[in-house]
């Protein structure tokens, strides 16, 4: 299979901003789903709202466009409905985490076979810039004008609370990385979440004082390192898998 | 008990999913439902909205789904029904009504929901609710909703009360045949569909055009219109000697029963749309048209709107119902 195949090419160009992270990460997933070779019709990808939220619609399968913040409940719905059918759920922080947050809480305890793509642009992008539970403190925003008092939300303890959990971080920038996490999450039977790391420029990042998206692109790569050492817990700044299978030793 | 022949019901009409968050007085539904793992998928989810966005997601994965619910959980269920409205997608939303606003008397019956069950969610909409009045017809009518839920590819309201849903009765499930409508949406895996909560056309978005809004809404107002045909539900008992017809619905209708000596007596199972020719030619025999319902005057207003002219209300609030008040009330009209 080529990517190709897995993009509603007549949806093209998508709704996102040039300069946006979003597209990295969809053409990422969408190499990822070609080395699987995943047909078309044994899979679908469902989504909640925001800028990310729009990415099902352009993936060339049956897709769901759900509510804000319900992307889970729906995925999880489709999976226990249709076992055997591959189930993907690419949204944002806002929706994943923010007002979804406890629909993530429930269904990685549950486990549901469901590989869940997070873009993290640490702001409400499509609602024209506001604080996300994944702001950092101190970072300005529509609604933190003086700079966001509290701390960012650690989505990797959530995860990884429990004890068989499938945690990855990755970035818009390592995009080889990327990759190979996307398909290890779609092959992990049970939950696995990727945290990946993007921005946006045209409602988060100018105001912060960022010329371009590029701009933004070369601080992740300043920013993010690749995990070194033995598998386990990420730092704050590393990328890589924290998983354990559950088996107790 | 009520609740017991929706889940009964519920698995004759073919529902080989459902997930719900416990709430008095529905919890029964779940409990009955429950049972039946593993030959249905059954959630317990963390809360009503993740419930009916499940019972979403499995419809549209091949599977007649239900969720059940009362007032508090009906009012976090509106996001769904919308979506489900949007995405035309078949689904049965239980409410077993209890007194509100808010937590309100868990374990006391009302009827308090019903424009909620009709408008409850955000923009137009054309509703499609039931609400049966005796253990029997709650079985019937909870296999009547998966049909009509898969007529017009919509989310049908089933209402039920905290008294008729814990009202106990034998009834011969045996006796009672209703044809069962096939699944009507093709289950995701097809290809290239895409749902959405947005107005789109063939799956893209259109969310700047007016006119297609029109073209659109003109069309699902008409399949609503046409599904809802095939299921004008009500009983009427004409008394020749009443000048006054009374309505009413669900365990008040069935309180009331002993007053068809002395009344015309008219029960609208189809709540919504509202079934506006039965009611105007009942009415039209009689010079009084009083509804009795357990909330302050919500379906009379309906009533009033079909008639175009006045028509009197008994309100019984708070959860307890007499029918000796309401005889006393009718005589003083």
């Amino acid at each position: 299979m080529d990517y190709k195949d897995y993009i509603k090419w007549d949806r093209m160009p998508t709704t996102w901003c040039p300069g946006c992270a979003i597209g990295t990460i969809f053409k990422q997933t969408a190499f990822a789903l070609a080395e699987l070779g995943l047909p078309n019709e044994e899979m679908t990808v469902v989504s909640g709202i925001g800028c990310s939220g729009r990415a099902a619609g352009y993936f060339n399968v049956d897709s769901v466009h759900s509510t804000h913040g319900r992307a889970l409940p729906v995925a999880e719905g489709i999976k226990r409905a249709n076992p055997g059918l591959k189930v993907v759920v690419f949204s944002g922080d806002g929706d994943l985490v923010g007002i979804g947050g406890n629909h993530l809480l429930h269904s990685a305890r549950r486990d549901v076979d469901l590989a869940v793509i997070c873009v993290n642009n640490a702001t409400y992008g499509m609602t024209g810039g506001q604080m996300a539970p994944t702001t950092p403190i101190g970072m300005k925003t529509l609604t933190s004008p003086h700079g966001s008092a509290y701390a960012p939300i650690n989505i990797q303890g959530i995860v990884t609370s429990n004890r068989r959990h499938w945690f990855a971080r990755a970035s818009a920038f390592h995009i080889a990385h990327l990759q190979k996490v996307v398909r290890e999450a779609i092959e992990w039977p049970g939950f696995a979440f990727i945290e990946v790391m993007g921005f946006c420029i045209e409602n988060c990042g100018r105001r912060l004082g960022f010329k371009s998206g590029h701009e933004m692109l070369v601080k992740l790569r300043t920013d993010y390192k690749p995990k070194a050492g033995p598998e386990g817990p990420l730092g704050e700044f590393e990328l890589g898998v924290d998983k354990n299978d559950g088996q107790v030793r | 008990m009520g609740n017991e022949a929706v889940a009964c019901g519920a698995l004759k009409a073919g529902m080989t999913f459902f997930a719900a968050y416990p709430i008095t007085p529905a919890s029964e539904i779940m409990h009955e439902l429950a049972e039946h793992e593993p030959e249905i998928a059954f959630i317990h989810a963390e809360d009503e909205i993740a419930s009916i966005h499940m019972a979403i997601g499995a419809s549209l994965a091949g599977r007649k789904a239900m969720t059940s619910t009362s007032g508090p959980g009906m009012s976090l269920k509106q996001e769904g029904i919308g979506l489900a409205h949007m995405m035309e997608v078949p689904l049965v939303v239980v409410n077993v009504q209890r007194v509100g606003p808010s937590t309100g008397m868990p374990t006391l019956p009302a009827q308090g929901d019903i424009l909620q069950a009709a408008h409850g969610s955000h923009g137009d909409y054309v509703p499609l609710v039931l609400y049966p009045s005796s253990v029997e017809e709650c079985y019937r009518v909870t296999i009547e909703a998966f049909n009509a839920a898969e007529d017009s590819r919509s989310p049908v309201i089933l209402l039920l009360d905290g008294y008729l849903a814990h009202l106990q009765e034998t009834i011969d499930l045996d006796a009672i045949s209703v044809a069962v409508r096939p699944r009507s949406l093709a289950p995701l895996g097809q290809g290239r569909r895409h749902f959405t909560g947005l107005l789109a056309k063939d799956g893209i978005p259109k969310t700047k055009d007016t006119a297609y809004y029109r073209e659109w809404y003109a069309r699902v107002k008409a399949k609503m219109l046409e599904a809802a045909a095939h299921y004008r539900f009500f009983d009427y008992h004409k008394n020749p000697a009443s000048r006054t017809l009374v309505i009413a619905y669900g365990i008040t209708c069935r309180v009331i029963s002993p007053l068809r000596d002395s009344y015309s007596l008219f029960n609208p199972v189809r709540m919504f749309p509202v079934l506006e020719d039965e009611i105007r030619s009942a009415a039209d025999e009689h010079d009084q048209v009083v509804v009795v319902e357990m909330n302050d005057g919500q379906y009379r207003g309906e009533v009033q709107k079909v008639l175009k002219r006045e028509v009197r209300g008994i309100s019984i609030l708070g959860g307890t119902i007499s029918l000796k008040e309401i005889r006393e009330q009718l005589r003083g009209l």
